[in-house]
């Protein structure tokens, strides 16, 4: 199970560096995406964090969430996601403590998808093996840009220092990592690469901890982008019912109904909200 | 009359559909709103969240979270944060995993132990589990 980083420690990390380096393929462009991304993308204000000992999940967390203008700090993302035992950070404590904080927290898995949210100015975790499959080292880091031109990947890696690393390195650390990555938003926008059923889980799984207000603006936002679907309507009412905002519940759920008049569940709400508006 | 005619084919449908609709008919008596989530996994996805959060409440695996270093209550709070498509994936990783003997299962999850530790649990999931249509 690919799941844990128990190992973030910098020495560990130069010494795969110099190993990978020795053996590494080009990477072709060409063969890998299936889509024509742009040669370069860099994402500005993403802050480089030096991580404390075997935080380097939520030092990318933090690094994250303070591009996007949150105040928090390694040691606050590690009291919901850290695994003392395990001394790393389970990939399911990733995405569950963004949520917790009130964030869109989505995985992706190909270059795709990487290339593409970097693209769209999105930085992306990234779950990596430094090392070998017999002698892993575990490490999370934050994509911030590639160019492909010059065969770079550019990560804030836990360090003081910008990564750079060619694509071939960093494609085989990736793989070791099954290609996992997080894509970690503020709640008003969106991924660009993920499936919207996957979006409504993300904002159901905000109503779920708790983050009624980031679910509510995330269902918002989802509505924006997919108007036709009732579902992001009936999660807004429920989030807004959840707020104590009955009217605005209202709204949305009558919103809902007129998008699909034939499902029990928004007929069910809307009668109970209106009967609570009633009563 | 119509009724009477019901054939035992037909009583067999109509006694799984009631069961189908057990946990709706709950819902739909409005003590409550009824959930994004539900209406989400009903209409486009599986959901196998209970038996996991079941599984986090045995007493074995209550020790192990604790061996961990992880108060039970923060595993069920880390659980809880996870959308239903997220635990589905991790159930099918987690049964490709535990098949190839992968040197990396010594590095377990939290989930890893509720589930990779006790396959026949993870079998009678889908046996309790309304979600397998």
């Amino acid at each position: 199970m690919r799941a844990l980083a128990p190992l973030c420690t910098r020495l560990a990390c130069l010494l795969a560096l110099c190993w990978l380096a020795a053996c590494a393929q080009p990477f072709e462009p060409d063969e890998r995406l299936s889509f024509d991304a742009p040669t370069r993308a860099q994402i500005t204000g993403v802050p480089l964090i030096q991580q404390e000992d075997f935080f380097c999940g939520p030092a990318s967390i933090a690094m994250v969430m303070q591009w996007a203008g949150a105040e928090i700090t390694q040691q606050d993302v590690a009291a919901l996601a850290f695994n003392p035992g395990a001394g790393g950070t389970y990939l399911a404590d990733m995405i569950g403590s963004s949520r917790r904080l009130g964030q869109l927290a989505l995985q992706i898995n190909d270059f795709d998808q990487l290339l593409a949210e970097v693209t769209a100015g999105h930085p992306v975790i990234v779950f990596q093996n430094l090392g070998l499959g017999v002698f892993p080292v575990w490490h999370y880091g934050v994509v911030t840009g590639y160019d492909l031109a010059k065969d770079e990947v550019y990560l804030n890696s836990g360090q003081l220092d910008q990564m750079v690393m060619a694509f071939a390195v960093f494609e085989r650390t990736w793989r070791r990592g099954d290609y996992w990555g997080l894509v970690v938003l503020p709640p008003d926008q969106l991924p660009v690469s993920v499936r919207e059923a996957d979006v409504l889980s993300a904002a159901a799984a905000l109503e779920r901890v708790g983050q009624y207000q980031a679910a509510a603006t995330l269902y918002e936002t989802g509505a924006a982008k997919w108007p036709a679907n009732w579902l992001w309507q009936f999660g807004l009412g429920n989030a807004r019912y959840a707020m104590g905002d009955l009217r605005g519940a209202r709204r949305a759920l009558r919103r809902a109904r007129t998008l699909d008049p034939s499902i029990p569940e928004v007929r069910a709400n809307l009668a109970f909200v209106d009967g609570e508006l009633a009563g | 009359m119509g009724f009477l005619n019901l054939s035992k084919k037909g009583i067999a449908i109509a006694l799984s559909a009631q069961m189908v609709l057990a946990t709706q008919a709950v819902t739909m008596a409005q003590a409550e709103m009824l959930g994004t989530d539900q209406a989400i996994s009903k209409y486009t996805a599986l959901a196998n969240r209970n038996a996991l959060m079941d599984e986090i409440q045995r007493e074995d695996v209550q020790a192990e979270i604790i061996a961990m270093g992880v108060d039970p209550a923060e595993a069920e709070a880390r659980l809880a944060a996870l959308s239903d498509a997220e635990i589905a994936t991790m159930l099918t990783q987690m049964e490709n995993d535990s098949a190839g003997a992968d040197i990396l299962g010594t590095l377990f999850t939290v989930f890893v132990i509720l589930l990779v530790t006790d396959l026949l649990c993870f079998t009678r999931f889908f046996n309790f589990t309304r979600c397998v249509r």
